[in-house]
C-alpha cells in the first residue's frame, strides 16, 4: 500500500506522461474525500508516472481513482457530445452565409 | 456526486467558432486546465494516423542517397480516416511481418527521359494491393494543381524504383504520424490570473497587443483585488488538421483516445483484485517494473515505452527494440 501511511498508495501508470497523470491528480483534489493527490514522472526519459493519493479513510484510493477515471470518462463523452452538435451547426452556419453572397459579415 | 460542483455544473461546453476544411476554432468552456491541457496533449501526440515507415529502394539514381528520399516519403501526410478502427498496429497483427491489415503499400517509380528537370511528387505514389478501407494511404494532395507535396526532382536518364510500406502509428514515436501541423491554444487572454509575467520595456499594455480572443473576455477592472482562488476555465482551441483527417474527427478522436486511456486505467484497478496490491497499472504488462524510481529499468532497452511493443524489428533478425517494433534497430533511444 505504499508509503506505509494508512489510506494512502502510489499508483504507476507505465508508459503514461503528464497527459494523464495531471489529469487525474485534478480531478482526484474535486473528491473531498481525497486528501492528497500529487504525481510525478520520476525521470524525462522514462514513460512512468507515479500518482500519490490519500483519502480520509471513508473510501480506498483506488476507489478514488477509478471514480476520478469514471467521472472523466463521462465528461469527455459529454464533451464528445457537445463538439459534434456545435461543429454540426456550425458547419450548417457556414452553408447558408456561402449560398448567398455578401452574407458574411466577417468574411476573409 | 456529492462534490462540491462549483465550475462543473453540467460538463464541458463547447462554442465552435470557426470550421473550414482544414481547420477548427473553438472554445471550451466548465472544464479546469488539466483536462484541456490532457485534450491538447493527446491531439498532438496520441491520434494514430498512417505514414511511410519501411521504404524498399529498387533503384535511385536521383541525386538524393535513399535514406534522404525514405524520410522525406516518411513525412509524407497519408489519409488516414478511420484508420484507428479499420486499420491494426503491424505490431499488434497476427501476420508474420505486415499485411493489409496493418499496412498500405506504395509504389513509386519515375523515371526522367525529358531534357528538363522532372518533379516527382506525392500523387506519384500508387497505392498498390489490398488495403483496410477506400481512403487509408492516399497522399494528401491540397494544391490546386493536384500536386502534392515534391519528392525530389529527376534529370535525364535518373530513375526511382521504390516501395514503401505505410503503417500506422501515433506522433509520440514519430511527428510523421502527427495529425496536426499546430494547436492554438490560450487561455486568460487578459491575464487576470497572473499566470504569465510579461517582459517589457516600458508598458506591457502597449507592447503587448491583445490576443484575437480577448474580445470573448472582459478584462478584470483595475480596482478590483486579485482573486486568489479563481481558475481559468474558457479554453481557446485552434486545430490546424494537416490533411489526413479532418478537423473535427481530430478532436473526436483525441477524445476517444484520453477516454479508452482512463478505461484501461479503471480495468486494471478493477481487474484482478489480489495482483495488483502495489497498485500497478500497466496495459499489457510488457516491461520490467524498476523496484526505484529514479533507476532507468533494465540498462535502458529492457523497459517500457509509451509506444507499446514486442515482435520482432521490420529487419527480422534483432528482436524487440523498447520501441516495439520500431525498424531502428535495437537498443538505445532510437530517435
Amino acid at each position: 500500500m505504499g508509503p506505509g501511511i494508512p489510506s494512502t498508495a502510489i499508483f504507476t501508470l507505465n508508459k503514461e506522461d503528464h497527459t494523464l497523470g495531471n489529469l487525474l491528480r485534478s480531478q482526484l483534489l474535486k473528491n473531498p474525500r481525497v486528501l492528497f493527490a500529487g504525481y510525478k514522472v520520476p525521470h524525462p526519459l522514462v514513460p512512468k508516472v507515479e500518482l500519490r493519493v490519500q483519502t480520509d479513510g471513508e473510501i480506498a484510493p483506488k476507489e478514488a481513482v477509478t471514480t476520478a477515471c469514471n467521472e472523466l470518462v463521462k465528461d469527455l463523452g459529454i464533451l464528445s457530445r457537445e463538439f459534434t452538435k456545435e461543429y454540426e451547426l456550425r458547419k450548417m452556419v457556414g452553408a447558408t452565409q456561402q449560398q448567398q453572397p455578401n452574407g458574411n459579415p466577417d468574411g476573409q | 456526486m456529492d462534490y462540491e460542483m462549483d465550475i462543473e455544473p453540467t460538463g464541458p461546453q463547447v462554442t465552435v467558432r470557426e470550421a473550414e476544411p482544414y481547420r477548427v476554432d473553438f472554445k471550451l468552456s466548465s472544464v479546469d486546465l488539466s483536462f484541456a491541457n490532457s485534450l491538447r496533449r493527446t491531439i498532438l501526440s496520441e491520434i494514430p494516423t498512417m505514414a511511410i515507415d519501411l521504404v524498399e529502394v529498387e533503384k535511385n539514381t536521383s541525386v538524393l542517397p535513399d535514406e534522404f528520399l525514405a524520410h522525406r516519403l516518411g513525412l509524407i501526410p497519408l489519409n488516414s480516416r478511420n484508420c484507428d478502427q479499420d486499420v491494426e498496429y503491424t505490431r499488434d497483427c497476427d501476420c508474420e511481418d505486415h499485411c493489409a491489415r496493418c499496412s498500405v503499400t506504395l509504389t513509386l517509380y519515375a523515371r526522367c527521359t525529358v531534357e528538363d528537370v522532372m518533379h516527382v511528387h506525392a500523387r506519384d505514389l500508387i497505392v498498390s494491393g489490398e488495403r483496410a478501407n477506400e481512403w487509408v494511404g492516399n497522399p494528401v494532395v491540397t494544391d490546386a494543381q493536384g500536386l502534392g507535396p515534391l519528392i525530389c526532382k529527376l534529370r535525364r536518364g535518373q530513375e526511382l524504383k521504390m516501395t514503401c510500406i505505410a503503417k500506422k502509428g501515433i506522433a509520440k514515436e514519430h511527428a510523421k504520424w502527427a495529425p496536426t501541423a499546430a494547436i492554438g491554444f490560450e487561455y486568460d487572454p487578459h491575464n487576470n490570473l497572473k499566470h504569465v509575467d510579461y517582459w517589457y520595456e516600458e508598458d506591457p499594455a502597449k507592447e503587448w497587443p491583445p490576443s484575437h480572443n480577448a474580445g470573448w473576455e472582459a478584462p478584470a477592472p483595475p480596482d478590483q483585488p486579485f482573486d486568489y482562488d479563481a481558475e481559468p476555465n474558457n479554453f481557446y482551441l485552434d486545430v490546424e488538421s494537416i490533411g489526413n483527417l479532418e478537423p473535427d474527427m481530430i478532436v473526436q478522436q483525441g477524445i476517444s483516445v484520453l477516454q479508452r486511456k482512463l478505461a484501461s486505467i479503471i480495468s486494471s484497478l478493477s481487474g484482478t483484485e489480489g495482483a495488483d496490491r502495489n497498485g500497478i497499472v500497466d496495459d499489457d504488462m510488457m516491461g520490467v517494473r524498476s523496484p526505484d524510481a529514479y533507476e532507468p529499468p533494465e540498462g535502458i532497452d529492457g523497459g517500457f515505452t509509451s509506444y507499446a511493443g514486442g515482435g520482432a524489428s521490420a529487419w527480422g533478425a534483432s528482436a524487440a527494440t523498447p520501441y516495439g517494433a520500431t525498424p531502428y534497430g535495437a537498443g538505445g533511444f532510437g530517435f
